[in-house]
Formats: C-alpha cells, structure tokens, sequence
C-alpha cells in the first residue's frame, strides 16, 4: 500500500561507474511493476535504491509523498526477497519467518498466531522446525515469501526470485506470486531478466538497458509498439527479425523494399513514414516470427532462401531460414514438414512490420 | 593430516609414512608437554628432591606444597584478580571487535580502506613500542596502579579485529541485507545474525585472549605496583623472588604454577571443538 515514485535518480558506484542514469518511474498504490532487462542494466541497483541498501548518487525517491533517501532501510518499512533467497542459516524456518515481528516486539502469541497463518498458505506448516540447509529450493523459496508477507509490508520488492529453481517450479511459482498479488493487494516490484516471466506476470512492465528505461508500458503495447529496436528485440521470442530495406514511393504507394522484394505499408505506416522525411533512405525493418508467412505466389515474396533448421514444437513449428537478407525466423501453425536445405519463399503480415531509424534505432513507425 | 581414506596406496607403502608422522608428532608433543609435566611433578617434591637431578619423581609426594598454596598464600587472590580482568577486558574486547569488524566487512563507507590501513598498520607496531604512551595517557588519567587502568588501557584487540574479520567476510553480505530488510539495526544485525555465524570465530578471540591476558605479565607489572592490583604472573614472580635468589622454594614456586594453570585447563576442556575449529578457519556454518 504504497506510492512510490523515482525523480531523475543516478547510482554511480565508488568506481565511476554509472549503473543507474536519470531514472524516473512512478509506481501506484497496489500496482505490479516488473523491472526487465539483460543482465547488468541496474535493476538490482535500482530496486536496491528504493530498499535503501544502496545510496542513492542523484534524484529524489519518494514513498508515500515522503522523501527516502536518507532514510534506513528498516524505517522504510518495505520486505524484499533476494535472488538467493538469504535465509538465517542458524534459525528455523519459523524463527525466519517470524524474526521480522519479533523485533517489532509483537507479542508472542500473536507472532506465533501470524507465522501459523503464513505457513499454511505457503505450504509450509510441515516444515517449521527445519533449517534453511535441510530444505528444497522451492521450500526455500516460499520461506523467503514467508519472510516478506508476514509484515504486511508497504511494498514488496522481489529481486529474480524465481532465477534459481528449475523451469516446471519456476512456472508454478510464477501462479503462486500472481496469486500473492491478487490476495495481499500491495504495491509489488519485480525484478527479472527474463522477458517471458515479465510478460506473463507484469501489467506494468519497465524495459531497462545499460542503466536507462527504454520504454514503459502493459504488455500488448510492448509487443506490438515497441519504442525502439532493443524493445522490439528484447520482448518476444523467438526474437523479432530485422532487416534492411529502402523506403520507397510507388504509384502513389510507401513501399519498404528488400533485397528480394518489397512490403506495402497500411496508410498509417506511410504516413508516419512521409512525415518523417524517410523516403528514399535506409531503414532497419522488423516483422516478428509469427508474423512471417509463407509466400503463396511469386508476387508477394519478401524474402527467399533455404531452410537451416526445422523445430517443430507441436501445435507449431519454428523454421530457420537463411535467406539473401540474413536469417529469417518463422514461427508458423501451418505445420509442414522440412528438410534442412528445402527452397522456400517468404512473405510477410504488411500491418505488423516495423519500422527504425537505422542511426537512433528509434521506431518511425508507431 | 586424515590420510586414512583418501591415500589410495597399499598399507605397507604408507607404514614408512604413518610411523614417520607418528614419531615427528610425538617428539614434538614430548618437547611442549616436558616442561608442564617437570612443573607438576615437581610441585609435589621437597626443595632437596627438585635439586637432586638423580631423580624425576618425588620420592614422596608433597601435597602439603598445594594445599599451601591454595589456603595459605597470595596465590588464589591473584587467580581472582586475573580471572575477573581478564574476563572484562575479553568481554570489552569482543564488543569493541566485534563493531569494528562489522564496520569493515558489511558498511560501506567513504573511509573504510583507510580506516582498515590504520588497523593493519598498529598491527604491525611492536607492543613494546606503546608502553610508554600508554603509561604516559595512563598517568595522565591517574589511573596507573589500578585495575581500571589495567582494563582501560586493553579494550582493544587488533587480533581479535582481524580474527573476527576474516570470519565476517565469509558471510554472504546478502544476509546481513536480509535482516536490514526485516527491520533489524546494524546492532541487532551484528548479534542475532552475524555473531551467531561466526561463534567459532568468537570463541577462539575470546579464548585466546583471555589467556593472553590471565598470564599477561609485562605490561600490568610496568603500571601496577601494588599487589593487591596483581595478576598471576606478577604474583608468581613476587612469590618467586620473596626470600631472594638463594632462598626461593622451588618446590612451593613450582606447586603456585600448578595451580595458577588450572582455571586455563578447565576452560579449554570446554571449548576444546571451537577452539580448534576457529583457528582451522570453519565458520561453523556446515549443515
Ligand atoms: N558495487 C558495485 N561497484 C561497481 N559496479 C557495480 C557494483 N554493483 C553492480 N555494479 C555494476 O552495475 C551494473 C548494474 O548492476 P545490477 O544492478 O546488478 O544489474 P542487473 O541486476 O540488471 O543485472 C553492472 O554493470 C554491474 O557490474
Ligand atoms: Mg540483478
């Protein structure tokens, strides 16, 4: 139940190293923000601001209309699960769990009462007396929850919290944690690099890269508005294919064209695109896999080449083509069969390809 | 030195080995523990029986020498003395320690490599290089001649700094954010968290100086000078010299040492494991 809101704030570390640049985020009451991006953007950095682990080098954080910064992160009332879980290794799951309330002096009763409750709905009442080292990873995992819910804290901070469990419990826990969101109706920020726990978890997800937010926003509008090539690829797998191509006007058409064909944009795309002075230039293309088609006739081939590798991965199939334009990915639910080598012609959904400056990287496009 | 399940080699090969160890191990434990057993043996001798080289045990035990020494001497006074500072100067010790370390491993702090600088260089000062500041200070204070001086002047251990240290940095950093998170002070941290993780480490500070400073007799004996303030060791030697070098009662001098050991045996039967786990560097933290 908190409002939290980061104003133009800067991490640079002893070293001269800027991990956080000029971030600026407002998170509402009870809202889901998941942080996203590779490895070493600042989102550790940054959620480690806002727990107050981490000095802040510029800007301002505010909770609650209160500003942070220089406040002890055990006033800031906020729980935070780390990556590696960080259990008392000397106390019991129980003592863990209730360590938070037992330094808030609540009574016994009532701590013993709370820690009952949170074990229950976690699963956990078997193993209250265990110690960190006899558990699983998922029991790990829950007690590390455990340790943030008991609180009822202002925000909850979850730093990958799944990156160390294997990929079935990772999915079970994902429902879990959507589960937890939907009951305790508290401001979460969730911490991952992994675009496909984002998108399924988040409503309100932060792209980060090299310290800077490149976009904000739900996830349809991620997919499908991407602000620039590093979203664009980032979000979506298999990732989005690029491609080189002029920008071209043909009877009275904005006609992207490739090294083996060419894409007509719907009048909203050529618009943007006469608007922004780009025809006649180079452009970066970009059609997402699922998005690429076969080509039924020689007219509306957009690339062409050989198949490289075939997946077929049930209800669809992904094939790698290497085409004259690169590697091309398909991702398609006409499952056909193919053999590596198989000539095949491309085409593409003409509404869903994007557009980018081939200098800024930025979408002309949207 | 457990070579009994990962030597892959026959036995008879390793016999050479094995008989090798044990008589290198033996020689050196005859070598420490001689001079412990001549004190004990002798305590129970007559003063014509310790001079008489012919012969190594008592040709009839002497309890009287101890039953002396424990009612009928200074001595158990001085063991009251050296217990009770020593136990307060360790205990100062440890927290003074304990915060420096924490200091040093978990904050971070614009002085800190500095501040590690200056405690590793006084490390490397010579002992002998500070008694005459501190016995200036001391004066200054005056507080020479006192127990308050004793234990003023031993509040810290660079020992038991670096000792602690070493232990503090086996754990994860992670925890200790753990415990901020929960709302724990850096204080709390200290001792709910990391103290109880590093016990083994404690436990060898503690005990070590503790010894250190039961049997401590340069310094007390350069700023006291009343025996009512006396340590063991400076007790010892005022017992030793009392009737002059030709007059010592050997026999009574040896039964004193005896007995002035005993408290130190007791207490490292007791924290035998820990002991040897701290200064094998284990953190305790198995399991
Ligand atoms: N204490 C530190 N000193 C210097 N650089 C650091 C420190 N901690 C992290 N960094 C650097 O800051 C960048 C961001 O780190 P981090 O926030 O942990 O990234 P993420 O969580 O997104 O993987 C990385 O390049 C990392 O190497
Ligand atoms: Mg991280």
């Amino acid at each position: 139940m908190a409002e939290i809101i980061l104003k133009n704030i800067t991490k640079e570390y002893e070293n001269g190293f800027q991990a956080v640049k000029n971030v600026s985020l407002d998170i509402k009451d009870n809202e889901f923000v998941i942080l996203v991006g590779p490895s070493g953007c600042g989102k550790s950095t940054t959620l480690r601001m806002i727990a107050g682990l981490e000095d802040i080098s510029d800007g301002d954080l505010f909770i609650d209309g209160e500003r942070m910064n220089d406040v002890a992160p055990q006033h800031r009332d906020i729980a935070m699960v780390f990556q590696n879980y960080a259990l008392y290794p000397h106390m019991s799951v129980y003592q863990n769990i209730a360590y938070s309330l037992k330094i808030k002096k609540i009574p016994k009763s009532e701590i013993d009462q709370r820690v009952h409750e949170v074990a229950k709905s976690l699963g956990l009442e078997e193993l209250l007396d265990r110690k960190p080292g006899q558990l699983s990873g998922g029991q790990k995992q829950r007690v590390a929850m455990g340790r943030a819910i008991i609180r009822h804290p202002k925000a909850f901070l979850m730093d990958e919290p799944l990156s160390n469990l294997d990929a079935k419990l990772r999915g079970q826990m994902r429902v879990e944690i959507a589960d937890l969101y939907q009951r305790l109706n508290t401001t979460f920020i969730y911490v991952t690099h992994d675009q496909t726990e984002a998108m399924t978890l988040g409503t309100k997800i932060v792209v980060m890269k090299d310290g800077e937010i490149q976009q904000i926003d739900n996830p349809t509008n991620l997919f499908s508005y991407p602000v620039n090539k590093f979203v664009a690829g980032f979000i979506g797998t298999p990732t989005m294919n690029f491609f080189e191509a002029e920008c071209a006007e043909e009877n009275g058409l904005v006609v992207l064209k490739t090294v083996a064909g060419r894409i007509v944009m719907n009048d909203a795309k050529a618009a943007k695109l006469r608007e922004g002075g780009w025809i006649g230039k180079k452009v970066t293309g970009g059609i997402r896999p699922e998005h690429v088609i076969l080509s039924q006739d020689g007219e509306n081939t957009v690339f062409s080449g050989k198949v490289n590798v075939f997946e077929l991965l049930g209800s669809n199939a992904i094939i790698y083509v290497e085409t004259e334009a690169g590697m091309i990915v398909m991702n398609t639910s006409q499952v056909q069969v193919y053999e590596h080598g198989d000539k095949i012609a491309l085409s593409v959904i003409a509404d869903k390809v994007h557009v980018f400056d081939p200098e800024t990287e930025r979408t002309v496009t949207n | 030195m457990n070579t009994r399940y990962s030597d892959k080699s026959p036995l008879y090969l390793r016999i050479p080995g094995i008989v090798g160890k044990i008589l290198i191990l033996a020689a050196a434990s005859v070598f420490t523990a001689f001079p412990f057993v001549w004190m004990v043996v002798s305590s129970l001798k007559t003063k014509a029986d310790i001079l008489n080289t012919d012969i190594f045990f008592p040709s009839e035990p002497q309890w009287g020498n101890i039953t002396g020494i424990l009612f009928n001497s200074p001595i158990p006074k001085y063991i009251l003395n050296s217990a009770w500072v020593s136990l307060v100067i360790v205990a100062l010790q440890i927290v003074s320690g304990a915060m420096l370390a924490y200091a040093l491993v978990f904050l971070k702090f614009r002085t800190r490599k500095i501040l590690f600088a200056i405690v590793m260089a006084t490390y490397m000062l010579p002992v002998a290089a500070t008694y005459i500041p501190s016995y200036i200070i001391l004066a200054n204070w005056g507080i020479l001649d006192s127990f308050l001086g004793l234990i003023v002047s031993s509040t810290v251990s660079i020992f038991g700094i670096f000792l602690l240290r070493q232990g503090f940095m086996q754990i994860p950093k992670g925890l200790v954010e753990a415990a901020r998170m929960d709302g724990a002070s850096h204080w709390r941290a200290l001792w709910e968290i990391v103290c109880p993780m590093t016990k083994s480490s404690f436990i060898t500070f503690g005990l070590m100086n503790f010894i250190g400073t039961y049997n401590n007799y340069m310094w007390p004996s350069l700023i006291t000078k009343t025996s009512d303030y006396f340590l063991v060791s400076q007790g010892l030697r005022a017992f030793f010299v009392r009737d002059g070098a030709y007059g010592t009662e050997w026999a009574l001098v040896m039964a004193a040492s005896a007995v002035v050991v005993i408290p130190l045996l007791i207490l490292f039967a007791f924290t035998q494991k820990w002991f040897i786990n701290g200064i094998g560097g284990e953190t305790g933290m198995k399991g």
